[in-house]
C-alpha cells in the first residue's frame, strides 16, 4: 500500500517553476530518501504532501486522503523540518507535555520521547534556550510523541554532530524495524541516507528524475563502481583520471574507485593493467559493483544540465 | 481522541503567547489605572440621564485608553498571529489535528476574546465602583456605546489588521500599518465635522458613520454638536443609529469573514 501517493505535480511561485510533472510512492513499510540539488523541490515537495503548500496541478494523498487541511491524517504523520519552529519561551518538557495532550497520549510519553532522543538532561530548560542540535533533537521528540505511521523528514540531521547523527540514523532504523514506520527523508548529506534508505528518488529541477532501490537505480541508469585495489592507488588514479569514458574518480589509501556506465567497465578492465604498468602499480584486486548515492547523484544534475530527464 | 481536546490546548497556548508576564499585568493595570483617571463626570453636567452615561462611557473609550487597547488587540493579532507565521510556528501548529479555522478561532479568541473581556472587564467593574446608578440605570446606554467604540476601531482595525499579516506574513510591518491607520481614524474623527461644515453637507458625516458608528451615536445624543457645523441638523433617530452600528459590524464581519476564507484556503506557508 503506498501511504503517499502524488502524480504529475505542478507547482511554480510566479514564474518560477519549482514542481513539475513531478509522481512519486512511498510504500508503507519503506525508508525513502529524496535527494536533489538546492532549488530542485524536494522541500515544496514536502510542502505538498504535509498540506502547508497547494499544488497547481495533480494529484496528492496521504493515507488516501487530501493533505490539505485535513485533521484526520495529522496523527498518522511525524513531521521533522530542516529549521525546528517552536514557541521559543515554553520549557520543553512542559511543550511535549501539551503535545501529548494534543494527541490523546498520556503525558507520560513526553519522557519516554525526551529519553529516546537523549534531551532528558534539558527537560527543565526553555526551548529557546537549546542549542540548534539539541533543537533538532527536540523536533524529532515532537515528532514521536503521536506515535506516527509515517514521519516525513525534511534535512534532519542538518543540525546534528557526527555522534547524534549516528544516533538519529539509529532510531530511525529502529523505528523502521521494530514499529515499521515509514520514513520520507530529504537530505543532503548521502552517505547517511545510503545508510538507511530502502530506495530513493532523484529530484532535479522540480522532476523526479530516477526512483527505486540503490541496485534498481544502478542497473535502470548503467552506472557502475568498480574498485581497483592496489599499493600505488594516487599514481594510478592519476592515470584512471585521464580515460575519457570515467565519470568520477576517488582515491584512498588502499585502492581506486572509478565511476563508469555501464557498457564501459568493460574497457576499463581492459586499461587497467597497461595504465598499472605504467604507474608502477600492482594490482591485488578488481570488482565492479552498484553505483554509490552519490555517483548517481551526479549523474542526475550533470544529466539535467545537459541531456534532460530520464 | 476527544475533539474539543486539541482546541483548548491550542487555545491555551495563544494565551500564554498572547499575555505571558508582564503583559497581562501591564495592560491590566493600565485599564484600571485609566478607568479611574479618564471617567470624566464633569462633561455630563449640562447633561442628564442617558446622555451623562453616553458621555461618561465616551470618555473612558476615547484616547489614550482606545489607544492602548488596540495597542493590545494589534499586537495579538498582527505580532502574535503574523509571529507565528513568520517564525514558522504555524507549520507546527498546522501538524496537529485541527482545522484550519479552528486554529485562528483559537488564536483570535485569545488575542482578540480575552482583551476584549479584559478592557470591558476591567472599565465596567470600574464604573460598578464609580457609577453604579448610572451603570445600572442606563445599562442599554452603556452596552451600545461600548458596541460602537469596539466596532471601531478595534474590531475593524483588527479585520483590516487580520488580512495584512496573513497576506504579508509579517507582524511588524502589520503592527506599525495597524498603528498608523489608528491614528489616521482619530485625525479624520475629529476633523469630520469640520470637512462636513467646509461642504455644506453631512454627507461625509453619514458616511463616516458607517465605518465609525460612534458617529452616529454622538449625533444621537448631542444633536445640537453636529448642529453647530453643518447646515442643516443631522440627527438621526435612535433605529438609524442601530443601522449605522448593524452596518459597522457588517463591515467587520466581512473582514473577518474573508481572512478566514484566506486561512482555510489559500494560506500556504
Amino acid at each position: 500500500m503506498s501511504l503517499i501517493q502524488v502524480d504529475d505535480l505542478a507547482k511554480s511561485y510566479g514564474r518560477v517553476v519549482a514542481v513539475d510533472e513531478l509522481s512519486l510512492r512511498v510504500e508503507e513499510g519503506s525508508i525513502m530518501g529524496l535527494i536533489g540539488p538546492n532549488g530542485a523541490g524536494k522541500t515544496t515537495t514536502i510542502k505538498i504532501i504535509l498540506g502547508l503548500l497547494k499544488p497547481n496541478r495533480g494529484f496528492v494523498r496521504v493515507f488516501d486522503e487530501e493533505p490539505w487541511d485535513n485533521p484526520d491524517i495529522k496523527p498518522k504523520i511525524g513531521v521533522i523540518y530542516e529549521r525546528a519552529y517552536f514557541p521559543s519561551h515554553h520549557k520543553v518538557l512542559d511543550y511535549l507535555e501539551r503535545v501529548c495532550r494534543i494527541f490523546g497520549k498520556p503525558e507520560s510519553r513526553a519522557r519516554e520521547v525526551l529519553a529516546l532522543t537523549r534531551l532528558e538532561d534539558a527537560h527543565d530548560r526553555t526551548i529557546k534556550a537549546l542549542s540548534a542540535g539539541m533543537l533538532q533533537k527536540f523536533a524529532v521528540a515532537h515528532a514521536l510523541i503521536k506515535e506516527p505511521r509515517l514521519i516525513i523528514a525534511d534535512e534532519p540531521t542538518s543540525n546534528l554532530d557526527p555522534e547524534a547523527r549516528r544516533e538519529l540514523l539509529d532510531l530511525i532504523l529502529q523505528l523502521h524495524r521494530d514499529e515499521n514506520v515509514t520514513f520520507l527523508i530529504s537530505s543532503h548529506v548521502l552517505p547517511e541516507l545510503s545508510r538507511v534508505c530502502e530506495s530513493v528518488a532523484i529530484i532535479n529541477k522540480g522532476k523526479v528524475w530516477a526512483a527505486g532501490s540503490l541496485t534498481e537505480l544502478s542497473e535502470k541508469l548503467g552506472a557502475r563502481t568498480t574498485r581497483i585495489s592496489t599499493d600505488n592507488p594516487e599514481a594510478l588514479g592519476e592515470l584512471i583520471r585521464k580515460l575519457e569514458y570515467v565519470n568520477r574518480v576517488e582515491v584512498d589509501s588502499r585502492g581506486v574507485s572509478v565511476g563508469v556506465l555501464a557498457g564501459e567497465d568493460e574497457k576499463l578492465y581492459e586499461d587497467v593493467p597497461r595504465l598499472a604498468k605504467k604507474a608502477e602499480a600492482k594490482i591485488v584486486g578488481i570488482e565492479t559493483g552498484t553505483a554509490s548515492l552519490e555517483e548517481l547523484f551526479r549523474l542526475a544534475v550533470k544529466s539535467t544540465q545537459g541531456e534532460g530527464h530520464r | 481522541m476527544r475533539k474539543g481536546r486539541p482546541f483548548l490546548e491550542i487555545f491555551t497556548y495563544a494565551l500564554d503567547e498572547d499575555y505571558r508576564f508582564p503583559i497581562l499585568e501591564i495592560f491590566a493595570f493600565l485599564f484600571a489605572l485609566g478607568t479611574f483617571v479618564f471617567a470624566d463626570f464633569a462633561g455630563g453636567y449640562d447633561r442628564t440621564g442617558e446622555t451623562m452615561a453616553y458621555s461618561l462611557v465616551n470618555t473612558l473609550c476615547e484616547f489614550p485608553l482606545m489607544f492602548i487597547f488596540v495597542v493590545l488587540i494589534l499586537k495579538n493579532v498582527a505580532y502574535g498571529l503574523g509571529g507565528d507565521l513568520d517564525r514558522g510556528v504555524m507549520q507546527t501548529l498546522f501538524s496537529y489535528p485541527l482545522k484550519r479555522r479552528h486554529i485562528l478561532t483559537a488564536r483570535l479568541l485569545s488575542g482578540l476574546g480575552i482583551a476584549v473581556l479584559l478592557f470591558l472587564g476591567i472599565q465596567i467593574f470600574g464604573l460598578f465602583l464609580l457609577a453604579p446608578d448610572t451603570l445600572a440605570t442606563y445599562s442599554s446606554t452603556v452596552f451600545l456605546t461600548y458596541a460602537a467604540h469596539l466596532c471601531s476601531p478595534a474590531l475593524l482595525l483588527a479585520g483590516l489588521l487580520l488580512l495584512l499579516t496573513l497576506r504579508l506574513k509579517r507582524g511588524g510591518l502589520a503592527l506599525i500599518i495597524g498603528v498608523i491607520l489608528f491614528l489616521a481614524g482619530l485625525i479624520f474623527s475629529g476633523e469630520v465635522t469640520y470637512i462636513a461644515y467646509a461642504t455644506d453637507s453631512d454627507v461625509i458625516l453619514k458616511v463616516w458613520a458607517v465605518i465609525n458608528p460612534n458617529t452616529a451615536l454622538q449625533a444621537y445624543y448631542y444633536e445640537t454638536g453636529v448642529s453647530l457645523f453643518a447646515s442643516e441638523s443631522w440627527a438621526p433617530s435612535f433605529s438609524e443609529v442601530l443601522l449605522y452600528l448593524g452596518a459597522g459590524y457588517l463591515i467587520v464581519a466581512v473582514l473577518f469573514i474573508v481572512g478566514y476564507i484566506y486561512f482555510d484556503r489559500r494560506l500556504e506557508i
